[in-house]
């Protein structure tokens, strides 16, 4: 069945959005990332205008995000302290990141700046998370967990004022520590025009040392509220979300969700840090290949990244 | 009296005799140049389940003439990304290009090929085929005619990837009747042409010019919740995106409850 979209102006068969909102809702209850790195090309691919096609997800991802957020809250895996703290920073972070785009936009070349900066963090990110949980895996099966490394970093994280007890997380920091990196994830994402989930979840394992189960919720919680402020921005500003679309992936995508977070409970935190680095890795070659492939139409619909 | 009365009938037989060879001359002069154009719907209905329509178009034209049908958009002006290699291997987007006086919608059909039977002047004359569309056309920023050329080129392929733009030809059915003949044609109108007021016309061709044509045309327009919907996402952002954020929250709580209590049941 065909359904029209009035605000992408174009027509869709209503089980492509369904079954791509499952999917990408899978794999939110799972990593507790918005899937915007998946799901924004995919709607692109299926004839939606790129400007709609961001637009549109950030709703949609309300609704998965709330959908996995609650299933997560119910076996307490929510750090709502943290999650405050990395908001209020991510905030702060994002009204930076629009004022650099201003920037590299009159510099010149932004886009490629962007792609770039882009590439590279998908490429780290998920180098750095694969290694790493490649090896946390092997060691698991011999000795405990070795934590004597990094003595000197952590040492440093204890001396910076405001520490606080994170008692979801089991972790205390500085309030700072959230504030900051939040504050830097929020710049990257606004200038890649991305939600960020993907860099937020690595920030918690590894710098805030937060156990997996409670960085996906506490992520999702996070992306919950940036992606209401996205969509109230994109449609108070831009015009350019299409609820008829966007319902049509929510009702695949809450359900994801709800599938996902069952589904990850029964994951060892290694095994969806691995996952998740795959499906990181697999994106960013993507990616380069889009970028090294001649294109078949060297013209395209203005606006967007 | 009498005789007034029947000079002044007298009068009125003349004048009535008159006016009708006027008219049977009127006619047979136009016997030879009388094309006609019918839609057969002149408004499309953009509702929730539309997937595009289909437009039949006959009408009569003078028997041995050449027929071009074309339908199109107003003129108007589009702005679009060009990609481009940068560093020697990368593509990205490296500039926007304004194409001015162009149609969002182009749709050619002609009985026979263009080139086989209308001359390069009258094609230009009456925007018939790209080459003429080409030459109307006013595309910025560009170095030199060939680099025009070029990205017109690659316009077109972009407007017919999304069908927007076509040009075919010997689709056009032809019946012969009475010294005359009728045309039809049926075309299927595309789902991603947006809702404007499109003008049909029909050309009709001898000896490489155009010696005829005729008009209709054909209102594409939103109507019931598409319109209200689309009307309300542009003229009350604020309100529609509130909307949008608390359904998207109805819909994450609720299934997240109905979640619950299936768990609750294992």
């Amino acid at each position: 069945m065909y359904l029209y979209l009035p605000v992408a102006l174009t027509s869709i068969n209503v089980l492509i959005p369904v079954g791509l909102g499952l999917a990408v809702g899978l794999l939110s209850g799972l990593f507790g990332v918005g899937g915007g790195f998946l799901m924004t090309p995919l709607l692109i691919m299926f004839g939606i205008p790129s400007t709609v096609a961001a637009a549109t997800d950030s709703n949609q991802i309300v609704a998965a995000s709330t959908s996995g957020t609650y299933a997560h809250w119910k076996v307490g895996n929510v750090d709502f302290k943290m999650g405050f703290h990395l908001l209020i920073g991510g905030f702060i972070g994002g009204l930076l990141g629009v004022q650099g785009i201003k920037i590299l936009s009159a510099m010149g070349n932004a886009d490629f700046v962007i792609k770039m900066t882009y590439v590279l963090m998908l490429g780290i990110v998920g180098t750095y998370m694969f290694i790493e949980s490649l090896t946390s895996m092997k060691k698991k099966k011999g000795e405990e967990h070795v934590q004597e490394k990094e003595a000197g970093i952590s040492s440093l994280l204890k001396s910076l004022p405001f520490q606080t007890r994170y008692e979801k997380s089991g972790v205390t920091h500085s309030m700072l520590l959230p504030l900051i990196f939040g504050g830097f994830v929020g710049v990257l994402a606004a200038i890649m025009g991305v939600g960020g989930g993907f860099l937020m979840v690595p920030v918690m394992v590894y710098i805030l040392r937060m156990p997996m189960h409670v960085v996906v919720g506490t992520s999702l919680f996070q992306i919950l509220f940036n992606c209401i402020e996205v969509t109230f921005l994109q449609s108070y500003t831009n015009h350019n979300v299409d609820f008829i679309l966007a319902v049509l992936l929510l009702l695949g995508s809450t359900l994801g969700a709800q599938v996902g977070a069952v589904f990850g409970r029964r994951l060892r935190g290694e095994q969806l840090k691995i996952i998740l680095a795959v499906i990181v890795l697999v994106v960013t070659v993507k990616i380069v290949l889009d970028l090294t492939l001649s294109p078949s139409l060297l013209l395209v619909q203005g606006g967007g990244h | 009296m009498s005789a007034t009365i029947v000079k002044s009938g007298v009068k009125r037989k003349i004048l009535f005799a008159f006016a009708l060879m006027v008219l049977v001359l009127a006619a047979a002069g136009n016997a030879s140049a009388e094309l006609t154009a019918t839609a057969n719907h002149d408004h499309i209905k953009i509702d929730f389940f539309y997937h595009g329509s289909s437009v039949s178009v006959r009408g009569v034209s003078d028997q041995g003439a050449d027929l071009i049908i074309k339908i199109s958009s107003p003129e108007g002006h589009q702005e679009l990304r060009k990609k481009g290699k940068l560093a020697g291997f990368l593509w990205m987007n490296v500039g926007k290009l304004t194409f001015e006086k162009v149609p969002n919608l182009y749709s050619l059909h002609s009985t026979k090929k263009l080139d086989e039977i209308l001359s390069r002047d009258e094609m230009n004359k009456y925007g018939l085929g790209y080459p003429a569309l080409e030459k109307h056309a006013e595309i910025g920023p560009v170095a030199s005619e060939d680099e025009k050329t070029e990205w017109f080129n690659q316009f077109i392929k972009f407007k017919e990837s999304s069908k927007l733009y076509s040009v075919s030809s010997g689709k056009i059915n032809i019946t012969e009747q009475r010294g005359k003949q009728n045309y039809y044609v049926l075309l299927d109108w595309p789902y991603q042409a947006l809702p404007e007021n499109y003008t049909i016309t029909v050309y009709a061709v001898k000896d490489k010019k155009v010696v005829e044509t005729a008009e209709t045309h054909v209102l594409v327009e939103q109507v019931g919740m598409v319109k209200s919907l689309a009307g309300m996402a542009k003229n009350n952002g604020a309100f529609y995106g509130i909307i949008s954020i608390l359904a998207a929250l109805g819909a994450g709580f609720g299934v997240g409850m109905v979640f619950r209590k299936g768990g609750g049941a294992h």
